[in-house]
């Protein structure tokens, strides 16, 4: 058996903070010193961390099947831009109208923006949420991607804000590996917080059956409008941060693929597991440009293969199904990878290998 | 916030109620669905302490009657009221808070979560950190989570599932799934608690048992019970007092004695002919 030992709590934290400064300090390094190939795609991996760890809780943990992400991210997007350019770029920019008045004049520091975004797509989440909430399974999903199409029209549609359909462009490039992982850090450790709170484990009860949880007394409306909140605001600052990272956005990237996508990371990790979570939407962040090879034309074996646009897509989607069949629950299920985990199963091999020899 | 954690007192659990005054009172309660008159004109004073059953044959209404009481449903018509306070239309949750246990005929247990974590659910609704103090630790958070965690475990020990604690729900026995659902009632520090076909498809060694333990936390938890039953065995056996629903009427109410020679009883739940051959 692996014995148990007591680890001074204080011990603990200076463990944990020793790691997280020592991991900061590589990527400020990283950040100076790798390609920019490889900051680029590190920055969506901690962006889409945070998003798919949102969106889990959401759908995984509460089990609301929520397909709205790419609106609230459009919110978030839409407010870090328009708040942290500069007022000489956006006069540039809105060409067509000019921005209304507070907004033209003021620029802000990244972090208020990154929060602002958090609070406005928290609102946006809580006007969406408060009503769909009502629904359940497939009319919840039908109902929040509806109101994504429509924050996606409306944002096209209010020039003297958002620019419309030409989107905004000369976004300050704030976003580098500090602030994405520094992103993906608050949000597993909020997730990892939430699930050890009675809170979580109403979430968990509301997923399992909703009946039995308001028969328990748990509050329907308070805790489901929790998560589809607070799912909102992780996917409005993961927008704000892709926004400042790309310095470009407009309404077209926040369609339904997108959604997709994050989906995909958070259904192969595994509903209802923040550690699957994590790996999924770093491999899928990885894979998505990893796979590109994918489309360019090459020759194999004397045989041209000219490239095809969108091969990649078709990869994912083979795997989605693959994954499904294999794994209905995502590579991770609703359970945790922890190193007690990895010494439990390795004390079972070990038993039973000594069964086997005595 | 928008939590109604303290909005509702419980009359039931913390108040004195007066001695006179019914645990659990159904007044006139009509429920119709439609054309279709499920209840209709459903009276019921259970006193404080009672065993009290609520028997019919299928489709009498029995469980229609519980839905009203634990607020899946709103009654047509008619009131109920928990120690002489109106409850009536209140969201299943705030029941909850009242002091209105359930149990469900058909297992509804959180299946994926461990057999100390439904209970845990449980003690939810009786929470005194918020969710800042419980996002970032708080003492006051540290400390519930502490004392919810000892009383989940001392519930368990008292209903004899200490042992399967860390299962997940779903991989126990089906007794043991009830008995968990008892449990995960009890949690929620009920002053009635409504059992609904606690026995249903249960062997007879596993039913006595059952009886033994619904006595037992009666005496234990000071709980009024109400139960519904579809084998009269059952109620009859435990029960002081019943109520006999048939197609949504009430058809007759007293002890098991004057139940079994009711001659309305036997024929709803024997069929006309019975009689006329007895």
């Amino acid at each position: 058996m692996a014995e148990q030992r007591a680890v001074h709590p204080l011990l603990k934290i200076a463990v944990v903070c020793g790691a997280l400064i020592l991991f900061f300090l590589v990527l400020s390094w990283g950040q100076e010193h790798w390609d920019a190939y490889t900051v680029r795609i590190l920055n969506l991996c901690g962006i889409y961390i945070g998003i798919t760890l949102g969106l889990n809780l959401c759908n995984g943990f509460t089990g609301q099947f929520s397909l709205g992400i790419a609106g609230f991210m459009a919110v978030g997007a839409y407010t870090t831009a328009v708040l942290t350019m500069s007022p000489a770029v956006k006069q540039a920019v809105f060409f067509i109208q000019p921005l209304i008045y507070p907004l033209n004049s003021i620029q802000w520091g990244f972090l208020p923006a990154l929060l602002m975004a958090a609070v406005v797509s928290g609102i946006v989440g809580f006007l969406v949420g408060a009503p769909a909430i009502r629904f359940r399974g497939d009319y919840l999903a039908i109902t929040t991607l509806g109101f994504a199409e429509i924050i996606r029209i409306v944002f096209t549609n209010i020039v003297p804000i958002t620019n419309g359909a030409l989107g905004l462009k000369g976004i300050p490039p704030h976003t580098n590996l500090l602030w994405s992982w520094g992103f993906a850090l608050v949000c597993i450790a909020v997730m990892v917080r939430l699930m050890r709170t009675t809170y979580g484990r109403a979430l968990k009860a509301i997923r399992d059956d909703e009946v039995a949880a308001e028969a328990m007394g748990v509050n329907l409306f308070f805790h489901k409008n929790l998560a589809f909140v607070m799912s909102a605001m992780m996917a409005g600052v993961g927008g704000g941060l892709l926004g400042n990272l790309i310095t470009t956005i407009d309404p077209n990237m926040f369609r339904f693929p997108l959604t997709f996508t994050v989906l995909m990371m958070a259904v192969l990790g595994g509903l209802g597991s923040i550690t699957g979570t994590v790996i999924s939407a770093a491999a899928v962040t990885i894979a998505m440009e990893a796979f590109r090879a994918l489309e360019e034309p090459r020759v194999i074996l004397g045989l041209t293969i000219p490239g095809v646009p969108g091969m990649r897509m078709v990869v994912f989607s083979v795997a989605l199904m693959i994954v499904i069949l294999f794994y209905p629950k995502g590579f991770m299920g609703d359970r945790e990878f922890s190193l007690d985990r990895v010494k439990r199963l390795a004390a079972g091999l070990d038993r039973t290998n000594t069964s086997k020899q005595g | 916030m928008l939590d109604t954690n303290d909005a509702f007192d419980a009359s039931g659990t913390n108040g004195a109620p007066s001695a006179d005054l019914p645990a659990l009172a159904c007044e006139s309660v009509t429920m119709r669905f439609g054309g279709l008159t499920a209840v209709d004109g459903f009276n019921l004073r259970v006193p404080k302490g009672a065993l009290y059953g609520l028997i019919g044959p299928n489709g009498a209404g029995k469980t229609t009657v519980f839905n009203i009481v634990s607020g899946v449903l709103r009654p047509s018509a008619g009131a109920v009221k928990l120690f002489g306070v109106d409850v009536t239309g209140l969201s299943p949750d705030r029941i909850a808070r009242s002091g209105i246990a359930r149990t469900f005929q058909n297992i509804r247990l959180f299946r994926n979560l461990t057999v100390l974590d439904n209970v845990l659910v449980g003690l939810h609704l009786r929470r005194e950190a918020n969710l800042a103090e419980a996002m970032l630790a708080l003492p006051r958070h540290r400390a519930e989570e502490t004392q919810m965690a000892a009383t989940a475990a001392q519930l368990l020990e008292e209903i004899g599932l200490a042992g399967v604690s860390h299962y997940r729900a779903s991989a126990l026995p089906y007794g043991r799934q009830r008995r968990l659902e008892i449990a995960r009632a009890l949690a929620t520090k009920p002053a009635v608690l409504l059992l609904d076909e606690p026995a249903a498809g249960m062997n007879p060694a596993e039913t006595e048992d059952l009886m033994r333990l619904i006595t037992d936390i009666r005496k234990r938890f000071s709980l009024t019970i109400l139960l519904i039953e579809h084998e009269m065995k059952v109620v009859m056996g435990i029960c002081e007092r019943m109520t006999v629903l048939d197609h949504g009427d009430t058809i007759a109410e007293g002890t098991p004695e004057e139940i079994q020679r009711n001659e309305r009883v036997i024929k709803a739940y024997l069929g006309g002919g019975a009689v006329a051959r007895a």
